[in-house]
C-alpha cells in the first residue's frame, strides 16, 4: 500500500537558482526606472525613440523573462516531474548570459552601437537557446503532460518566434540585411512576445497556481484543455495571414481576425478568473491577490483599447494610444509577475527550509511561515508604489513631458520595495538555515 | 485510531505545516487522515523523509483523501487499509 513521491527532491534545483533570477529581475527593473527619470519625456515621446525600445527590453527580458526562466526551471520538477537537465549548469549560465545581454541590448538601443548591438545578440542568442533547449527536452520528457505543461509548451515554442523575430529586426538594425516592412515586424514580435510567451505562460501557471495559492476551484475543464493550444493557433495564423497579405490579395479584415480572436480568448479568460477568485474559499485580501486584481483591470483595458480601435488603425503612430497599448499591456504583465513573486519566494523558501531540517532532524529550530518570511505590510507598501507607478504611466503617452520623470521615480521606488522584499525574504531564509545547521543543544 | 485533519480551507503553506505537526503527534496504533483540495506532491517527499508511509486517493468532500502512517506501526497500517478498503 506503500505509494513513492512522484517528485523526488533531488530532482528540483537547488532554491539559488531560481532566486537569482528573482533578485536579478528588481535591479532591471530599477535600471528602467533611471531611464525614465533621467530621461523624462523623451523616452515616452515615440514608441520608436532609443530610450523607449531600451526601457522596454529592460522590463520585457530583463524583469519579465528573467522571472519566468527562473520559475520555469524551478516548477518543471514540480508540476511535470521532469527535471531540467544540468539545471545547475545551465540555470546558472542562462542567468548569466541575461546578466550580460540585457544590459548590452539596452546600451544598444541608447548608443546606436553595433558593437553593443552584436554583443547584446550574441549573448542573449546563446541566453535563449540554451534555455529553449533544456527546458524543451524537459517538456519533451513528460509523458502524461497536465494543462500547466500544455501551456508551457505553447508558450516555449512562442518564445522562440519571438526570438527569432527579434533577432531579425536586431540584424537589420545593425545592417546584417535589410528588414522589408520594420512596422510589421516589430509588431509580429511585440504580439508573440507579451500575448505569446508571456500571456500563454501566465495562463498555463495559472491553473497550477491561482487555486494552489488563492484557494480557489480548478479552472473549467474546457478551458485548461483548449485554451494555450488555441491561443497558439490564433498567433500562428495571424502571422502567416499577416505575411500572405502582402504577397496574396487577402481582404483588408482577415488577417486581423484570429488576434480578434486571441483578444476575446483573453477576455474569456480573465472573466473565468475572476468568477474563480469570487469564489475562492479564504476571503481574505492578500498583497498577491491585489496584483492579481491590477494586472487583470489593465488586461482588459488593453484588451478594450484594442476593441476600440486603438490599436491597429493607428499603428503608423509612434505615440498616443499604441504607446498606452504598451504601458497596459507591460503594467498588466508586471503585475502578474509582482504578484506571483510573493507567492512563490516565501513558499519556496519555506519548502526548501522544511526539508533542510528534516533532514537534519533539528527539531528544536521553529521555522518563519510564508507571512513571517515576508509579512503582508510590506508587499502591500511595494503594491501601492507600483500602482502609482502605473498611474503616472497611463497619462504619460499623451503628455510625455509633464509625468514621465514622476513615473520614473515611482517606478525606481517600486522595484526597489521589490528587491528589498526579495532580500528580506532571502536574507531570513539564510539566517534559518544556518540555525539548522548549528550544533543542536544537548 | 483514525485522527482526521481538513486542510482543505488553508492557503500554503499551512497545509503542509498543519500536517506535519499532526504526524508528530501520532501515537502508536493512529493514523491520519487528512482532506485536501489538491494532491499534494509536496508533502509526499516531505513525509518519507520524516518517516512516514502514505497514500492518496482522489474523492471524499474536499477532493483529496491522505492517509499516513508511521513506517514501522503496522497497527497503524493494518487501520489504514481497513479504511481504505471501506
Amino acid at each position: 500500500m506503500l505509494s513513492t513521491a512522484n517528485l523526488s527532491l533531488e530532482q528540483a534545483p537547488p532554491i539559488s537558482i531560481p532566486l537569482r533570477f528573482f533578485l536579478s529581475a528588481p535591479l532591471f527593473g530599477l535600471a528602467a526606472g533611471l531611464l525614465l527619470l533621467l530621461g523624462g519625456g523623451e523616452v515616452f515621446a515615440s514608441r520608436w525613440s532609443a530610450p523607449a525600445l531600451a526601457l522596454t527590453h529592460l522590463l520585457t527580458l530583463g524583469v519579465l523573462a528573467m522571472v519566468m526562466c527562473g520559475a520555469m526551471l524551478q516548477m518543471l520538477p514540480v508540476v511535470a516531474g521532469s527535471p531540467v537537465p544540468r539545471v545547475v549548469l545551465s540555470g546558472g549560465l542562462v542567468h548569466l548570459l541575461l546578466l550580460v545581454g540585457v544590459p548590452a541590448l539596452a546600451g544598444a538601443f541608447l548608443t546606436g552601437d553595433a558593437l553593443w548591438m552584436a554583443a547584446a545578440l550574441l549573448a542573449l542568442g546563446a541566453a535563449f537557446t540554451l534555455f529553449v533547449l533544456v527546458v524543451g527536452i524537459a517538456l519533451w520528457r513528460v509523458t502524461l503532460p497536465s494543462h500547466t505543461v500544455g501551456g508551457m509548451r505553447a508558450a516555449l515554442a512562442a518564445l522562440l518566434v519571438t526570438l527569432c523575430i527579434g533577432g531579425y529586426l536586431a540584424g537589420g538594425m545593425v545592417g546584417a540585411w535589410g528588414v522589408a516592412d520594420p512596422l510589421l515586424w516589430t509588431g509580429l514580435h511585440l504580439n508573440w512576445g507579451l500575448l505569446g510567451w508571456v500571456g500563454l505562460l501566465l495562463v498555463g501557471v495559472s491553473y497550477q497556481v491561482l487555486p494552489m495559492f488563492q484557494v480557489t476551484p480548478e479552472y473549467p475543464l474546457w478551458m485548461r484543455r483548449f485554451w494555450a493550444g488555441g491561443g497558439f493557433v490564433c498567433l500562428s495564423l495571424w502571422l502567416l495571414l499577416g505575411l500572405a497579405a502582402e504577397r496574396v490579395g487577402l481582404p483588408a479584415w482577415l488577417p486581423g481576425l484570429p488576434l480578434w480572436l486571441l483578444g476575446l480568448g483573453y477576455l474569456l479568460f480573465f472573466v473565468v478568473t475572476l468568477r474563480l477568485l469570487a469564489r475562492r474559499r479564504r476571503r481574505i485580501l492578500n498583497p498577491s491577490l491585489l496584483f492579481w486584481y491590477l494586472g487583470i483591470a489593465l488586461a482588459v483595458a488593453a484588451l478594450l483599447l484594442f476593441a476600440g480601435g486603438g490599436w491597429l488603425p493607428d499603428a503608423a503612430s509612434a505615440t498616443g494610444s499604441p504607446l498606452l497599448m504598451g504601458v497596459l499591456l507591460l503594467g498588466s504583465a508586471l503585475s502578474f509577475v509582482n504578484g506571483m513573486l510573493y507567492r512563490i519566494v516565501p513558499f519556496l523558501s519555506w519548502f526548501h527550509l522544511q526539508h533542510r531540517q528534516l533532514a537534519l532532524l533539528n527539531m528544536s529550530v521553529i521555522l518563519p511561515n510564508m507571512k513571517e518570511l515576508l509579512p503582508d505590510r510590506w508587499a502591500n507598501l511595494q503594491f501601492y508604489a507600483y500602482l502609482a507607478a502605473v498611474f503616472a504611466a497611463l497619462p504619460a503617452p499623451f503628455a510625455p513631458e509633464s509625468v514621465s520623470r514622476l513615473c520614473g521615480l515611482l517606478v525606481c521606488l517600486s522595484f526597489l520595495l521589490l528587491l528589498s522584499n526579495l532580500l528580506r525574504v532571502a536574507v531570513r531564509y539564510r539566517a534559518t538555515l544556518a540555525r539548522l545547521h548549528a550544533p543542536i543543544p544537548s | 485510531m483514525k485522527r482526521v485533519l481538513d486542510v482543505s480551507m488553508l492557503e500554503p503553506c499551512e497545509p503542509l505545516e498543519r500536517t506535519l505537526e499532526a504526524i508528530a503527534g501520532l501515537a502508536p496504533g493512529d493514523y491520519l487522515l487528512v482532506l485536501h483540495r489538491r494532491r499534494p506532491n509536496l508533502l509526499f517527499p516531505l513525509l518519507e523523509q520524516a518517516g512516514f508511509c502514505w497514500h492518496c486517493r482522489e474523492g471524499g468532500a474536499a477532493g483529496y483523501e491522505i492517509f499516513i502512517w508511521r513506517q514501522d506501526d503496522a497497527a497503524a497500517e493494518i487501520g489504514a487499509g481497513c479504511d481504505l478498503q471501506c
